[in-house]
């Protein structure tokens, strides 16, 4: 087992590094610079042909590369354009937003997802299962941009019950108390609007496997010989059906610290999702590479944490 | 038993739909009713035209109704879909959100007038020597910064000193640099001093340039400066990233910034200190907020005021009850350029090139003709961004010649020229040829991002195709900001294949046009130049053009010369709107105005709409 | 789920196929949801494409300036929107367009899919290994960038390459699914059988585990079918669907992300909104009806 591990995470460092090559490789593709968007007549094109040089944006990318990677092994990820800032502290403080959002977000899917995929899974073919498999179709045909916007208008500006945007009311002191509620509430509206259209694939995966694990053998075993019809389904089908679940876990974390480009965007709330849609279309090279390197490392961690969730689970997939 | 429960479930499903949709679209005709009373009757018939506005019917400054309240906290909204950078120092800032922010703190020495020349009402007064070369500022006794230091000419030579440093990385450094004496051997590391700046005494400052021309009085002087005795220790590469300009910036504005959350918001306590006197108000929160929900941000009364507001939005909340809507013309105008040349990389100078496509002027008077600027603005606009017809808008009323008329639309006309010209349809394809009878393709470059790009770039597309001339979108698209000028050549390497473009630029302080359509300009993407032309743009910074009436005829010939040779043409020029709460008194949009401190409210919460 | 395979390998899998077809077809027919459902399907598709070939796309693209977000009328029977163009005409395209968008990244993830997942299944061990390695990195790819580099690369955005490139960002999950169920598989005895009486490891995979898990494949894949349509909306609303000149559902939606349309011009997206959410719902309920038609647990009657 340990072996196993050690062995993914070596196999991980290449990777890292042919992703981190084809970043380099792609930034040259793509057109434009950091200082594109600089086309304003009140800039000098001269001051700004400058900068480039400085910054060696002209250089062919093998040789940006080669500067990258060997400040990069000093733990230096290099200064955002845009931002005039180290990239490792303006990825700091947005990776701490997404991964608060993500987290509240991800326990509001798993409060709205098992209950209803239970109850769906208990009771199929039922009303209260159509009711369900309804809101999940519903789900799954809504964009998520547009229901957000929505749950925004309704909840944050008619009814007035939510912060309508930002991570945190203007003015507090990080440390105190207030803050953190005042985090808090920012993080319920976005978090709950992101939880109730990507919920429904768990509750519809959370539903079949309960419906599959019902008609196995050790579960009419269980009946036949007297097992009461609740402890039925929360000790036996319960217990098989959430390990599938849990072993999702693995990718969720990607998408914890991965944030979402349109809550963000609709909420103001400045995270790891944003920042690189923004940092892709300025072409802010040095922030887009620390990032793209970031979401690799978590979601192969993330893979890898799966794989061992599974093999516990299921036996059949043996980790040699 | 299980079947007739599924098709229950459809029919379950089919009604929450219903109810859905009943829901939207008793939702909008609601908002309808409220928002365009009467427009939406007449939007229904076919042929009586939409709500038209115009900016004539708009004020820059804000009534005031009622009585002002001592103190009062206002809500600033910064309406953008991004995080504003927090680079928060006018020597290293280079978005405009961030501008926004810094505005509220620390302000310019120098003032201007609404012509955007510098007055003698700013922070500083300055003195101009009989050859124009020489300029003595004084800066006024009672300017602090906010730590309670004065605000010095060393403080301002600072700056010079900063953005002119090797190791500046920011973009500041420009001609308002270049033309100081000795700046050049300072900023190329042969010299440890700039010659041409002298601090006279603590608080006058004395600066020479090498030429004198008529821009330095237009925003041709670097007016900020940069508190020495804070930044003094930091080596200038590292300025940018350092707490002082990002976390807790100073100034000698009538706020100071108490506290900033990165990329979302700032709270600003007044600066009693100030110069032009105690602000009235105690505290301004400033917040970002998105796009889509700005109209229920104001509505709702979360923020008085924002910087901008997105013109689309506002013929559907004309009617907004709490609000003000305050417009006039914005500096900038939208465009249709002409490949006419390339850039000649050795001699940094455009390359005209009478071969191109594009080459006959009467193809290209033809296509200016041919589109309906008026009928796009009324049409996608409502009014609120109109037929433009010269290169200087009227955003700058000194300038801009309202006498010259530019081209109207006339198809009839332009079909005419073309036929004239030797543009016939010889292979009776519908299209016309060009005179060697070789088929013609236009390819079009056109930028994406807002909603009427596409349809607009279509119409255009349309209205060529039916005065014979076949235009294409390039690669059938639009194509995205950093594509599309790297292709029209911000670089220099310009791709062949675009021969006309859509493009729009904001205009600066300077009418100059020297840094958009002189012979050695980059953003001359049209690679046009001329004699006549070169003649021209340097007459108007001569110094003969000191003489305002003298310039304006120089600018008047120019706005003559690019409505006949036509390297570009204008299409519309546009308006900008800002909704301002009622309770909010003193405030202007007017880009000469520095009255913050003079902005005060009437009640303690901003009014909501009913 | 695993013994209900194992009896249905010892039967000969040629003359099993078409009993599966007709055990399918008789489960649909039964099942009167998935039966309108799949009328409403073919239904949808013959009407799009048979009415889009007398339609002629440039012109419902064709802008103009005169009839701008119009409300449906006579003339305009859904309106038109912010270039003055019909929507009910764009919506018939726009479903053809998207069904093809659909129709065509559901077979090419499919295939690659499974072809992956269950060769890397089947031999398990290193090749499992490196395979997986494989489908890892392409899960860490960045999505936008690429998509940005690409759209600037080819010189026409079309069906066909964006389909192929959302397949080659969408083949991973099918592989690393049926990669684990052949991994099962594999271990099971007649596959091991087979093995042992010197059948090759082609014929293996191919003729004796693929219809093991067709099942299985008909049901991802229609479950995916559902998923595809619609998948430019995202696209669009990041500023890279398609051209306007190229409707889809997707870029109907997307036109609500304007607030002045998602309130005030609810004719340019809610039908849109409608179709799709019909037609996921009509293939998933195609697909539910195959899932229990090849569970024989699930069968009804």
């Amino acid at each position: 087992m340990w072996k196993f591990i050690v062995r993914r995470l070596l196999i991980t460092l290449p990777q890292i590094v042919l992703l981190s090559i084809l970043v380099f490789v792609m930034a040259q593709m793509m057109p434009g610079d950091a200082l594109t968007g600089l086309i304003d007549p009140n800039i000098d094109p001269a001051a700004i042909e400058e900068q480039r040089e400085k910054m060696g944006l002209n250089d062919p990318w093998y040789i940006q590369y080669g500067d990258w990677i060997s400040s990069a092994l000093q733990g230096d990820l290099g200064q955002s354009f845009r931002f005039k800032m180290p990239v490792t502290d303006l990825v700091e403080q947005r990776l701490i937003n997404s991964f608060w959002l993500g987290l509240v977000t991800l326990i509001f899917t798993y409060i709205i997802a098992i209950p209803l995929g239970i109850t769906s899974g208990r009771y199929n073919d039922t009303m209260r299962d159509q009711l369900i498999t309804g809101y999940t179709y519903i789900g799954f045909a809504t964009p998520l941009f547009i229901f957000a916007l929505v749950m925004l208008w309704v909840g944050g500006f008619q009814l007035g019950w939510f912060p309508t945007g930002g991570s945190v009311a203007p003015g507090l002191e990080p440390g105190t108390f207030e803050y953190a509620l005042s985090k808090f509430q920012h993080l319920l509206l976005p978090g709950l609007s992101m939880a109730l259209i990507t919920t429904v694939n768990t509750v519809q995966y959370l539903r079949s496997e309960i419906i599959d694990t019902k008609q196995k053998d050790f579960i009419v075993t269980a009946r036949a010989k007297g097992a009461s019809e609740s402890r039925v389904y929360n000790r036996h089908i319960l217990r098989n059906s959430l390990l599938p679940i849990a072993a999702y876990f693995g990718f969720e974390i990607t998408g914890l610290i991965g944030g979402t480009v349109f809550i963000e965007t609709i909420y103001s709330y400045p995270g790891m999702g944003l920042l690189f849609m923004d940092s892709v279309l300025q072409r802010d090279y040095s922030v887009v590479t620390a990032v793209v390197l970031l979401f690799g490392i978590a979601s192969i961690l993330g893979a890898l944490l799966s794989d061992i969730i599974l093999s516990l689970v299921d036996p059949r997939i043996r980790i040699k | 038993m299980r079947k007739t429960s599924w098709s229950k479930a459809l029919l379950a499903l089919l009604l929450v739909l219903l109810l859905a949709l009943a829901a939207c679209s008793g939702g909008s005709e609601e908002g309808e009713a409220e928002g365009d009373s009467g427009g939406s009757d007449s939007n229904k018939s076919e042929d009586s035209g939409k709500k038209l506005y115009s900016i004539d019917d708009f004020s820059a400054e804000k009534t005031n109704e009622g009585e002002a309240i001592d103190g009062g906290h206002l809500k600033f909204g910064l309406v953008t879909d991004t995080a504003f950078e927090g680079t928060l120092n006018w020597n290293f800032y280079s978005g405009t959100y961030d501008a926004e922010v810094i505005e509220w703190f620390d302000e310019p020495l120098l003032a201007d007038d609404e012509n955007f020349m510098y007055t003698q009402d700013g922070a500083a007064t300055f003195e101009t020597s009989e050859d124009g070369r020489v300029f003595t500022f004084t800066i006024r006794d009672n300017v602090n910064w906010h730590d309670g230091e004065p605000v010095t000419a060393e403080d301002w030579a600072f700056s010079y000193e900063v953005i002119g440093h090797p190791d500046y990385n920011g973009v500041r450094y420009g001609e308002d640099f270049t033309n100081v004496e000795g700046m050049e051997a300072y900023h190329n590391g042969e010299a440890d001093s700039i010659s041409g700046i002298e601090v006279v005494d603590e608080k006058t400052l004395k600066i020479t340039y090498k030429e004198a021309t008529p821009s330095l009085l237009t925003g041709g002087i670097w007016p900020y400066a940069m508190p020495k005795h804070i930044f003094e220790d930091i080596p200038v590469a590292k300025m940018a990233e350092s707490p002082e300009v990002r976390e807790h910036p100073i100034g000698f504005g009538p706020f100071k910034v108490e506290t900033i959350t990165p990329g979302e918001s700032v709270v600003y306590t007044k600066n009693e200190d100030y110069w032009q006197g105690e602000p009235k108000l105690d505290k301004v929160t400033l917040s970002v907020i998105n796009p889509t929900t700005v109209v229920q941000a104001l509505e709702t009364g979360k923020v008085d005021t924002v910087d901008s507001f997105p013109v689309d939005q506002y013929p559907d909340n004309a009617e907004m009850s709490n609000v003000e809507f305050l417009g006039q013309i914005d500096m900038a105008y939208t465009y249709i350029g002409f490949k006419l040349g390339t850039w000649d990389k050795e001699k940094k100078q455009v390359k005209p090139d009478p071969n191109m496509k594009m080459a006959d002027v009467n193809l290209r008077k033809a296509m200016w003709h041919a589109v309906d600027n008026n009928a796009v603005g009324e049409q996608f606009y409502n009014g609120l961004r109109w037929n433009a017809t010269t290169l200087i808008p009227p955003s700058h009323p000194e300038f801009h010649d309202s006498e010259n008329p530019g081209l109207a639309y006339d198809p009839e006309k332009a079909k005419e020229i073309l036929d004239e010209a030797g543009y016939e349809d010889v292979n009776g394809d519908g299209m016309r040829e060009n005179p060697e009878g070789e088929e013609l393709v236009i390819n079009f470059a056109s930028m994406s991002g807002g909603d009427t790009a596409e349809p607009l770039a279509n119409y255009y597309i349309q209205s060529w195709k039916k005065v014979g001339l076949n235009v294409q979108l390039l690669d059938g698209r639009l194509q995205e900001f950093n594509t599309f000028y790297d292709r029209v050549g911000q670089n220099g390497d310009d791709d062949p294949k675009v021969d006309i473009f859509q493009g729009a630029w904001s205009v600066g302080n300077d009418v100059n046009p020297a840094g958009l359509y002189g012979r050695d300009a980059i953003f001359n993407f049209s690679r046009y130049a001329s004699e006549e032309n070169d003649k021209l743009i340097e007459e108007g910074i001569s110094e003969a053009s000191f003489d305002v009436e003298h310039r304006k005829e120089v600018y008047n010939e120019w706005q003559k010369l690019m409505v006949e040779e036509i390297p570009v043409f204008p299409t519309l020029y546009r308006s900008e709107l800002v909704p301002v709460n009622n309770r909010v008194q003193n405030y202007s949009i007017a880009f000469e105005w520095s009255g913050l401190h003079e902005i005060a409210v009437t009640q303690e919460e901003p009014m909501k709409a009913e | 789920m695993a013994n209900a395979h194992v009896d249905t390998a010892q039967t000969d899998t040629e003359v099993k196929t078409p009993s599966t077809w007709s055990i399918i077809w008789r489960e649909i027919v039964r099942d009167k949801v998935a039966l309108i459902s799949l009328i409403f399907l073919v239904g949808t598709t013959g009407f799009v494409y048979g009415i889009s070939m007398f339609l002629e796309q440039s012109e419902i693209v064709t802008v103009d300036l005169f009839a701008i977000n119009e409300a449906p009328s006579e003339q305009f029977w859904l309106g038109t929107d912010y270039g003055g163009r019909d929507i009910f005409g764009q919506l018939i395209i726009g479903t053809r367009n998207s069904l093809s968008i659909g129709i065509l990244v559901t077979l090419m993830t499919g295939v690659i899919g499974v072809v992956y997942g269950l060769v890397s299944g089947y031999y398990g061990g290193t090749v499992d290994n490196i395979m997986m390695r494989i489908v890892d990195f392409f899960l860490i790819l960045p999505f936008l960038m690429i998509v940005i580099v690409f759209v600037a690369i080819v010189p026409k955005y079309s069906i066909w390459s964006f389909s192929l490139i959302m397949t080659a960002f969408l083949w991973m999950g099918i592989a690393r699914l049926i990669r684990s169920k052949a991994l099962q598989e594999r271990e099971l005895d007649y596959a091991q059988a087979s093995k042992t009486l010197g059948t090759s490891n082609f014929k293996i995979m191919f003729t004796q585990v693929l219809p093991n898990l067709s099942s299985l494949i008909i049901v991802t894949m229609t479950l995916n079918l559902a998923a595809n349509i619609g998948l430019e909306s995202g696209l669009s609303f990041l500023g890279f669907g398609f051209p306007e000149t190229t409707p889809s559902l997707g870029t109907l939606l997307g036109y609500a992300r304007n607030p002045q349309t998602l309130e005030f011009h609810w004719w340019v997206w809610v039908p849109a909104a409608v179709l799709i959410f019909l037609l996921m719902l009509a293939v998933r309920n195609v697909g539910e009806a195959l899932k229990r038609a090849t569970d024989a647990r699930q069968r009804r009657g």
